[in-house]
């Protein structure tokens, strides 16, 4: 059975013997069924069994790609329409805004997961054993991030009711911007240090590294 | 209406042109103005659906049903009324604080009849008719949304009937009153509020196990027969054009699935109730056909605005789909 290039949720695109259901998809009854509406993709699947003798080819991957959503954040701002809908999911890589610091955690809102912008911010705390691999014993929260700070991040858990857990604990993760405390835009000098331009004064961060 | 006191309402009473003296003393020339089926018993009203009309919204719909009747000139009064609905979809967003922890969609179904909807004039405050109709539109939508593909997250569907079908003609109404109050327009209310619903669904991109769709049968006693006790079954019944209805039912039916998610009847259905349901979900197919083609023509739009890069607006076709029936 030929695929069709588009698909309303409820269409039949194949059986399970033939393909394997990917994203904006479902199985119902040993079929694969279309979830949402879009173009329809069949990509052959990249891992070729290790067992070289086996004949066992892997079926293609089926999935509806979702439109694209507009990268501007909508007219009244954030949180006004604009932006796509998608869900902060354990390994998606994250931007946070800092907003809070407490003893044991600093709390976030998620505000771009995947390079996508988020339709509303979603609440993230970072716990103080999560913003760094080594010495965790060692680690403050104040010297790590203040209020303000842009940070990148990697969704570690869904957490609890509340928040989504986030964590800055290698090399590329950790602030991207952050303000000095006379409000200038700081630049990254070592992996725990942010300095400001004109009066030079030195700020401690967890600072992510460039690419 | 009496417990709003935050607003500034609008004195009780019609919505629209009133009833002049003589319409109502002069019973013959009252008669006259009696709509009339005026399609065969398996046709459809035609439908018009608009998917992405609200830009803050991830999604949302605009159906309507146009009055199949024609306006006569002798009066100011349409002899039937439309069916005009909005729906908008907000999220999938992060649950607020208070709300416990939730492994899978929330939703919620706002049901708001415009104080302007119908004949006699709607408070701002939803009454026990809209709660139920957002009840009955929940139990539908539940069916068919994957809520586990959405941890942690609520979806509202916000759905605001601008017009609504009513429960009989006028002219009975300043009569005898006999289809006042007898909710028959709620069904086919609840059918465009389904129908649009999904619509607006799909728009917004919520995983779902197929569209749910929602139609309308009902038995009315036939005018041109002789006998009194002779019934029809007719698919989408504008109650205005009937002068007794005996029974209806709407569905939300699942086309592909052969499900149906949501059942509203009403009335004395008699022996065979299967037969009606049949119809209604007859009735669910044919506006299905509607979903899919504007489905499938924005969905066209808004992929080649994405190559094109600079067609930002979303552009239709404006052609009709011609409405055949079900059965």
């Amino acid at each position: 059975m030929a695929l069709p290039s588009t698909a309303l949720p409820g269409q039949l695109l194949g059986h399970t013997d033939k393909y394997l259901p990917g994203p904006g998809t479902h199985i119902h009854e040993s079929q694969i069924y279309a979830s949402i509406a879009g173009p329809v993709f069949s990509s052959p699947s990249s891992q070729s069994s290790s067992k070289g003798t086996s004949k066992s080819k892997l079926a293609p991957l089926i999935s509806i790609t979702r439109p694209p959503t507009s990268t501007d954040p909508g007219i009244l701002g954030t949180n006004s329409g604009g932006g796509g809908t998608i869900l902060p999911t354990v390994s998606s890589t994250v931007l946070a805004r800092i907003t809070r610091l407490g003893p044991r955690f600093a709390s976030c809102e998620i505000l771009v997961i995947n390079n996508e912008v988020c339709r509303e911010a979603f609440q993230g705390q970072i716990r103080r054993e999560d913003i760094r691999a080594t010495e965790k014993d060692k680690i403050r929260i104040e010297e790590s991030f203040r209020v303000g700070d842009l940070v990148r991040g990697t969704v570690i858990s869904l957490g609890d009711s509340g928040n989504y857990y986030v964590a800055t604990d290698s090399n590329e993760l950790g602030v991207v911007m952050a303000r000095s405390g006379e409000g200038r835009l700081m630049f990254p000098v070592s992996w725990r240090e942010f300095r400001d331009p004109v009066s030079g004064v030195a700020e401690p961060r967890k600072a992510a590294k460039p690419f | 209406m009496n417990t709003d006191r935050r607003r500034n309402n609008a004195p009780n009473g019609g919505t629209s042109a009133p009833v002049f003296a003589r319409t109502i003393r002069d019973s013959e020339y009252l008669e006259k103005l009696r709509p009339s089926r005026s399609r065969g018993p398996n046709e459809l009203r035609r439908i018009f659906l608009q998917t992405s009309i609200i830009p803050s919204a991830s999604g949302s719909a605009y159906l309507e049903i146009p009055s199949s009747s024609s306006a006569t000139s002798s009066t100011l009064i349409p002899p039937t009324s439309c069916l005009k609905i909005t729906a908008s979809i907000q999220g999938p967003k992060p649950l607020p604080r208070s709300a416990p922890f939730s492994p899978s969609l929330l939703l919620t179904t706002t049901v708001k009849f415009a104080p302007f909807a119908t004949r006699s004039r709607r408070g701002y405050i939803r009454d026990s008719a809209e709660r139920d109709l957002g009840v009955h539109l929940e139990t539908a939508l539940r069916g068919v949304i994957i809520g586990e593909r959405w941890p942690k997250s609520g979806v509202e569907v916000v759905v605001t009937i601008l017009e609504g079908d009513e429960d009989g003609w006028w002219g009975d109404s300043a009569s005898e009153g006999s289809a006042a109050g007898s909710g028959w327009g709620l069904l086919n209310v609840l059918a465009g509020c389904i129908t649009v619903a999904s619509a607006a669904i799909t728009d917004a991109g919520i995983d779902c196990v197929d569209m749910v769709c929602g139609g309308v049968a009902a038995i009315t006693r036939n005018p041109e027969s002789r006998h009194e006790k002779e019934l029809v079954r007719i698919l989408d019944p504008c109650p205005a054009e009937h002068k007794e209805v005996v029974a209806a039912c709407v569905v939300g039916y699942l086309a592909s699935r052969d499900e149906i998610t949501e059942i509203w009847m009403k009335g004395d259905v008699g022996a065979d109730p299967d037969a009606l349901i049949e119809g209604a979900t007859h009735a669910a197919m044919g506006s299905l056909a509607v979903v899919k083609e504007v489905l499938l023509e924005a969905l066209e739009a808004k992929f080649h605005g994405q190559t094109e890069g600079n067609d930002a607006g979303l552009k239709r076709k404006a052609h009709d789909v011609e409405m055949t029936g079900g059965a």
